[in-house]
């Protein structure tokens, strides 16, 4: 524990009554929050080079914004160290850059949740988890920043569930993915290189997502049949909507291993994907999803046939996009149900101190606010 | 020493939005009268809201001269599409209010559409009556009245949309006019 003069605000049952007083103000998600006071929200504050009254996301039909500030707020609530705050301003403008947050994605049935991906050396200075358990609990910035992006939403911009929140079911691990890609192992370009960011540079990338699933493969040392079995999982109709759909894969290092063993770089795994996977209208018109209509939405036409509906509209990242994380362990790997598709736009880290160094002790020093 | 008063507020509300019931001046009865129709992509939604225009041509003397669609059904009409419809009809029918953004925003467009004087029924699945409702209070207009028809309706057959036309049609009479639709049941 850090030497702060005020020890008293310490009593353990002074906390509990704090955590209580947010439940009881609504702003919490169900676990306990950390109480945001003025020092506190300020040494989030002190970390980046940023107006605290920028607005940094609204939802206009909603009349609701936030602000740099009452990021720092429900960052510090979500139980964050002030260090994390770059990270966190950078995982909410890659959630802003997909396009269905800005429209009624966090009001929607399907109840997406943001896939957040870290990049650079950030991951290391700030301890994320990038190998075993990646997209599990157990590691503070993984899930406090995540978890600050449902906070954000929740309290700042109103879309709290049973209210302007309607997901049917939602899904497991909404507000909590944030995984750090396993770069040390991974054959191939960071996400975030693809996202325009250079590597080497700390960064986050974002995409609303509605589920993930697993492909377990340790059967197979043929890379062929290995895509073969990713191409199965993203195929299938219970996915499908639209014309089209997007998907992600974060690769287990060995998955990507081998692949990489077999000369095949990422935009190779992507094309021998983008060909192969669909569904043949037989198929489609089996579960009423034969038809598209003009809207671009599925119907039951009734019409079966062997010609196939192929599952990607275009052949890049923002539709496919592939990252590598978790331990070198076992060959499984987790398809991801991309929402709207990746912006393919990865957003800097940008801090006002190192992030690994301790919170600035200078009150001075802190943002004017 | 800190007290709860101190714990920061995370949700950025500084007050609370003036409230504004303003509805439309509402005709005596639909005859004669231009009804538009603001559909929203959702499946039967064009449907429904054709169904019901048939009904009003047929037995109330309306005349449908628009349709349009949004295609940005999560968020509220653009600005030129309200334009579109204040300069072109009497009366508006909004829907349907079948997921969890568009119930919202369709309560949005059937506001606003009041606030310029034209009447309007907005229709939204009755499983998105606190979203809507909560529209209706963000819009200043907590108390804003729309209807309702039992979810689903999306995979409903045109029978069956015809069938939940014939079953608003009361509602809609009585939401638009001055008079017609009261003492009918719904």
């Amino acid at each position: 524990m850090s030497a702060q003069t005020d020890l008293p605000t310490a009593d353990p049952d002074a906390a509990r009554a704090a955590m209580e007083h947010c439940y009881e103000q609504g702003w919490s998600d169900g676990l306990p929050l950390v109480p945001a006071t003025r020092p506190l929200v300020d040494e989030f504050l002190a970390t980046v080079d940023r107006r605290p009254d920028e607005v940094i996301g609204a939802l206009e039909h909603l009349d609701r914004s936030v602000t740099v500030e009452v990021a720092a707020i429900n960052a510090a609530m979500a139980g964050c160290r002030p260090e994390y705050f770059p990270v966190v301003l950078a995982a909410w403008e890659a959630v802003q850059r997909d396009r269905s947050a800005k429209g009624g994605g966090w009001q929607s049935t399907s109840g997406p949740s943001p896939l957040l991906v870290v990049n650079g050396p950030v991951r290391t200075e700030l301890g994320f988890n990038s190998t075993g358990g990646v997209f599990g609990p157990g590691f503070r910035p993984n899930m406090t920043i995540a978890r600050s992006i449902g906070l954000i939403v929740r309290n700042a911009l109103g879309v709290v569930p049973h209210g302007f929140e309607q997901a049917t079911q939602g899904l497991p691990g909404r507000w909590q993915v944030c995984i750090a890609e396993n770069e040390e192992e991974s054959p191939w370009e960071p996400l975030s290189v693809e996202g325009g960011v250079p590597a080497g540079t700390s960064a986050v990338s974002a995409m609303l997502t509605r589920t993930v699933e697993y492909v377990d493969n340790r059967h197979t040392a043929d890379p062929e049949q290995l895509l073969a079995d990713f191409a199965d999982t993203l195929s299938r109709t219970g996915a499908l909507i639209f014309r089209n759909a997007p998907a992600g894969i974060v690769f287990c290092p060995e998955h990507a291993q081998m692949l990489a063993g077999a000369g095949m770089s990422k935009a190779d795994v992507r094309a021998w994907l983008v060909e192969r996977c669909g569904r043949s209208k037989a198929d489609l018109a089996r579960v009423g999803k034969d038809g598209v209509g003009d809207n671009g939405v599925r119907f039951a036409e009734g019409t079966p046939s062997d010609a196939v509906d192929p599952l990607f509209a275009a052949d890049g990242p923002e539709v496919l996009p592939i990252a590598v994380a978790g331990a070198r362990n076992a060959g499984i790997s987790m398809v991801v149900r991309v929402f709207a598709g990746w912006s393919a736009s990865s957003v800097p880290v940008e801090g006002r101190t190192t992030p690994s160094a301790p919170s600035p002790s200078d009150p001075a020093q802190r943002s004017a606010s | 020493m800190a007290t709860l008063a101190d714990v920061l507020d995370p949700t950025g509300r500084s007050s609370a939005r003036a409230t504004d019931a303003t509805l439309a001046p509402r005709p005596p009865d639909l005859s004669g009268l231009r009804i538009g129709l603001l559909e929203n992509t959702k499946h039967n939604a064009a449907l429904l809201l054709e169904e019901l225009a048939g009904r009003l041509e047929r037995e109330h003397g309306a005349v449908a001269v628009l349709r349009r669609t949004k295609t940005a059904f999560a968020l509220p009409m653009p600005d030129e599409l309200r334009e579109e419809f204040l300069a072109e009809c009497d009366v508006v029918l909004v829907g349907v209010g079948d997921c969890g953004s568009c119930s919202a925003s369709a309560v949005a467009d059937g506001i606003a559409f009041e606030r310029c004087g034209v009447p309007a029924a907005v229709i939204c699945s009755d499983a998105f009556t606190v979203t809507a409702s909560s529209m209706a209070a963000v819009q200043g207009a907590p108390d804003y009245a729309f209807l309702t028809t039992a979810h689903p309706v999306a995979v409903l057959g045109p029978e069956a949309v015809a069938e939940r036309a014939e079953q608003l049609l009361p509602g809609v009479l009585a939401t638009v006019t001055d008079q017609a639709g009261h003492g009918r049941s719904a």
